[in-house]
């Protein structure tokens, strides 16, 4: 009845008059706790930090354990120092890419090698292989400790004579199968070729017959006198002689026009060609006959006289004058 | 596996097991040879016995072995590691149920101080800790990509038990969870010279690279001198768990931010 506060404000009120210590912070995801206590809560509340809502508590991100110091020093204890021959180990980069522009080494170094794309990346591991060798070789051979096996020295090898057969069957094998494919792919190429050039040649020879029958067709008819199209043909002589027993009359033949017509549309001769409108037909008026074209005429004989029925007024008359 | 060849030089009759034992004083000494090996036979082990412990000074050995409930791929990835290194030993499977650090004990009565175990989970991921066994550090990593030996595309071959040439990426000496992880490495996976069962000569190279937050294994053997390389294999890739200060155990010293667990 005193107080006009609502209620949660005045549980805050007494919570800050009861404290007498301190707060924690308001951030509890570093504090061991897993739950937070009503009195943070209150007072993050009053202090307008809560939002509405479920409120959780988040776990912040876990952190990676790196001991910096510790690894350095358990590898400074735990370092052998051996000599190198004993460990023979190298650390270098991959032998540099011999194919590509020039100009930009750096660019290719600092280019990663991308670990999805399987041939990029087990080239770089044979490369950095190939380094390693490259530099300790003549390391090696300054220590006398010996790299290359003698063509005689036969001794047990990490995998078996019969896996090296194996190994070497299936390399022929696929090698084998790789050129009977090219061989096929070979093949087949040049089937269609063939095929190509077959039809050419075979068109080629229906197109020069054609034409050689086009040329001895319109010698027959005496149109043409080129004989430069033959070969050793016989036609030639006969007709020359023709050609001068019949005179010169008939050296023209038919007219240009017709000539050029036989040629356009053929030697198929003429058609009918009985009615044509020239002057004579015009004048011609054999066919007329006067009656038809003046509209009388043409009296057919009646067939029993008149045929003539009467009306049928006239017909009545009659039957009643009949009675 | 197959018959070791024999050695075709007259008067060193090689037995097929084990040719370099320390019993050789007995055969009788080898006729005089002016091939031009010999200067690298004396080098080798198939010295007398003595005088080739002597030289062998730098005593490495490494546990290789797994837990139950691992496929034939890592079965197979074990035994390539265990010829390829042969400064290794091997060791029965050990039971999921005990504790990691009971693997230090089998170290200890194995006389060994290097360790790398094979770890399967779920029959599908494999684990791999690689650890110094006393008091050393130790890493455990994720292996994925797995390709063993016998794989017909790797072509190449080597001298079983030669010493390999370790190629490291300069990302290495970058970050200091990378160095170290580069001197375990070099540690475990380097043959130890004058090793009894070793070969003299150097012909493939391992490489590990960083790439993709990774650690890549290849392993190429040496063809010519002029640096022309081929794949023998195994290949796996690493990828970097966590990094204890004590062995199979202890601090944590590193933990990667980009592993994601397969389970998830």
């Amino acid at each position: 009845m005193g107080l006009g506060l609502p209620g949660p404000l005045v549980g805050a009120a007494r919570a800050c008059c009861e404290m007498d210590t301190p707060l924690p912070s308001g951030s509890d995801s570093d504090s061991e706790e897993s739950l937070v206590t009503d009195r943070e809560l209150q007072d993050a509340f009053s202090r307008g930090l809560l939002k509405p809502g479920l409120n959780v508590v988040l776990e912040g991100p876990k952190k990676a354990v790196n001991d910096v110091n510790g690894l350095k020093q358990c590898l400074a204890e735990f370092k052998r120092d051996l000599e190198w021959v004993e460990r023979l180990d190298v650390t270098l980069g991959p032998v540099p890419e011999i194919s590509g522009p020039q100009s930009t080494p750096q660019n290719k170094d600092q280019k990663a090698v991308d670990p999805e794309d399987d041939f990029q990346r087990e080239m770089s591991f044979y490369r950095q292989a190939q380094a390693a060798v490259l530099a300790v070789l003549p390391r090696l051979h300054q220590l006398k400790v010996p790299t290359k096996r003698p063509t005689d020295y036969f001794a047990e090898m990490a995998k078996s004579d019969q896996q090296m057969q194996k190994i070497r069957q299936k390399l022929q094998a696929k090698q084998a199968t790789m050129e009977k494919s090219e061989k096929a792919k070979q093949l087949r190429a040049l089937r269609k070729y063939g095929k190509k050039v077959q039809t050419e040649v075979l068109q080629k020879r229906q197109r020069e017959k054609a034409h050689m029958m086009n040329a001895i067709k319109k010698y027959q008819k005496g149109f043409s006198d080129k004989l430069d199209f033959l070969d050793g043909d016989q036609k030639p002589v006969a007709r020359g002689s023709k050609e001068g027993a019949k005179g010169q009359q008939t050296k023209k033949g038919p007219n240009a026009k017709r000539r050029y017509k036989n040629q356009k549309f053929g030697f198929g001769g003429k058609k009918k060609g009985s009615k044509w409108n020239t002057r004579e037909s015009y004048d011609d008026v054999s066919s007329f006959r006067a009656k038809k074209a003046h509209g009388k005429g043409l009296k057919r004989p009646g067939k029993k006289g008149s045929n003539k029925r009467p009306g049928k007024q006239t017909r009545e008359k009659m039957k009643s004058r009949a009675r | 596996m197959a018959a070791t060849k024999r050695k075709r030089r007259g008067g060193l009759a090689v037995p097929a097991k084990r040719p370099r034992k320390s019993g050789k004083d007995a055969r009788p000494p080898a006729k005089p040879r002016d091939k031009a090996e010999e200067a690298e036979e004396e080098d080798r082990n198939r010295i007398p016995g003595p005088v080739c412990k002597g030289k062998w000074k730098n005593k490495e050995r490494i546990l290789i072995f797994s837990s139950r409930g691992i496929n034939f791929r890592t079965r197979h990835l074990m035994q390539d590691l265990r010829m390829l290194m042969p400064h290794s030993k091997a060791d029965t499977k050990m039971d999921r149920k005990d504790k990691l650090f009971v693997i230090n004990e089998v170290c200890e009565m194995k006389n060994c101080n290097k360790c790398i175990y094979f770890e399967a989970k779920k029959k599908q991921d494999l684990y791999m800790w690689l650890s110094n066994s006393p008091h050393g550090p130790s890493a455990k990593f994720l292996v994925q990509n797995i390709h063993t030996l016998a794989e017909l595309k790797m072509t190449g071959n080597c001298l079983k038990g030669s010493r390999p040439l370790l190629s490291f990426d300069p990302a290495f000496d970058e970050l200091p969870h990378y160095a170290l992880l580069k001197e375990l490495l070099i540690q475990i996976f380097s043959t130890p010279r004058y090793h009894p069962k070793s070969q003299p000569f150097v012909d493939h190279v391992f490489t590990f690279t960083v790439l993709d937050n990774r650690i890549w294994f290849r392993n190429f053997q040496i063809i010519e001198e002029d640096a022309a390389l081929v794949e023998i294999g195994p290949r796996f890739v690493l990828n970097l768990i966590k990094i204890f200060q004590g062995s199979f155990g202890g601090p944590t010293l590193y933990e990667n931010p980009h592993y994601q667990s397969p389970n998830m």
